[in-house]
């Protein structure tokens, strides 16, 4: 589980829990001018994750850490796929965050708001 | 041929097609009843190109809806504006654009994500302003484009395309 917040120009992904320990992160910040959207995607743990370096992979259980494929980078955090939510970025070490939230649709229109302001 | 770039494969699809694909599945099922997953299996697109490409379900729902408007409502709205007779534009502009399965997305837009999401509503605004631009008296244009709104809820529900009753409304607004 994440916690994902925005303060002035930055969105902060806080990784909560023992998840830090599987995922071996516990903070990601990334300037709002390098996200290009947010959506609710139950769907994407059912796809192929590629390489993991470093994190954890209990497949149905949880994916954590950063995992390359087909030359993308993407972090994940997830143990629930019915709450995650994917996060595209440009111009970043990573290509996308997938992290599970409390409420995808919440966090969703968070981001969405904070890219309109 | 295509060459491999640092930044990962080249894009393996038509983005035009696959937003006027993409169109007709949120025409379909709306916004939020359209998943991820009923994308990525209708359009026959990887999903980590989708997100490469439009950035999120939002930016490939507002890329859809602007084809909408581009490719259906404005092209309707040019064709209409040489029609002379007020009820012949109106029962057109009801029925005119029914001929694809896409034709609901602006009243489906309207009616979900306008509400929420600024721009949305101002493309939602932009097909309805051209619409009230072909329909005549300014005074009356709201109206009768709710009018047409209205007679299109009622068609996707089974209710018949509502030509005649746009006929006989100006008719009786004529007299």
């Amino acid at each position: 589980m994440a916690h994902v917040s925005v303060t002035g120009d930055t969105l902060t992904v806080e990784v909560e829990g023992l998840d830090r320990l599987w995922a071996l992160k516990s903070r990601i910040e990334i300037p709002l001018r390098n996200i290009r959207g947010a959506t609710a995607d139950p769907g994407i743990t059912r796809e192929p994750k590629g390489l993991r370096a470093p994190g954890t992979h209990f497949p149905g259980v949880i994916v954590a850490g950063t995992f390359h494929r087909d030359g993308e980078k993407v972090f994940w955090d997830v143990k629930n796929p019915e709450l995650a939510v994917v996060v595209e970025l440009s111009d970043e070490k990573y290509t996308r965050l997938v992290v599970e939230v409390t409420d995808p649709r919440a966090t969703v229109a968070l981001i969405e708001q904070a890219l309109r302001d | 041929m295509p060459t491999l770039t640092g930044m990962g494969r080249p894009r393996a699809f038509d983005e035009a097609e696959t937003v006027r694909a993409a169109a007709r599945l949120f025409a379909d099922r709306g916004f939020d009843g359209t998943s991820v997953d009923d994308l990525v299996n209708g359009l026959g697109v990887h999903r980590g190109s989708l997100y490469k490409v439009f950035g999120s379900k939002r930016g490939l729902y507002l890329a859809a809806l602007r084809h909408h408007l581009d490719h259906e409502i404005l092209p309707l709205t040019a064709a209409l504006a040489a029609v002379d007779h007020p009820g012949t534009a109106l029962s057109r502009a009801a029925t005119g654009f029914d001929g694809g399965p896409a034709a609901g997305l602006l009243l489906l837009a309207a009616a979900e994500r306008a509400p929420h999401d600024p721009e949305v509503a101002a493309l939602v605004t932009e097909g309805l302003t051209a619409l009230e631009r072909t329909l005549g008296d300014p005074a009356l244009a709201p109206a009768l484009v709710a009018t047409v709104l209205g007679l299109r809820l009622r068609a996707r529900a089974g209710g018949g395309t509502g030509a005649d009753a746009a006929l006989a409304l100006t008719n009786q607004l004529k007299e």
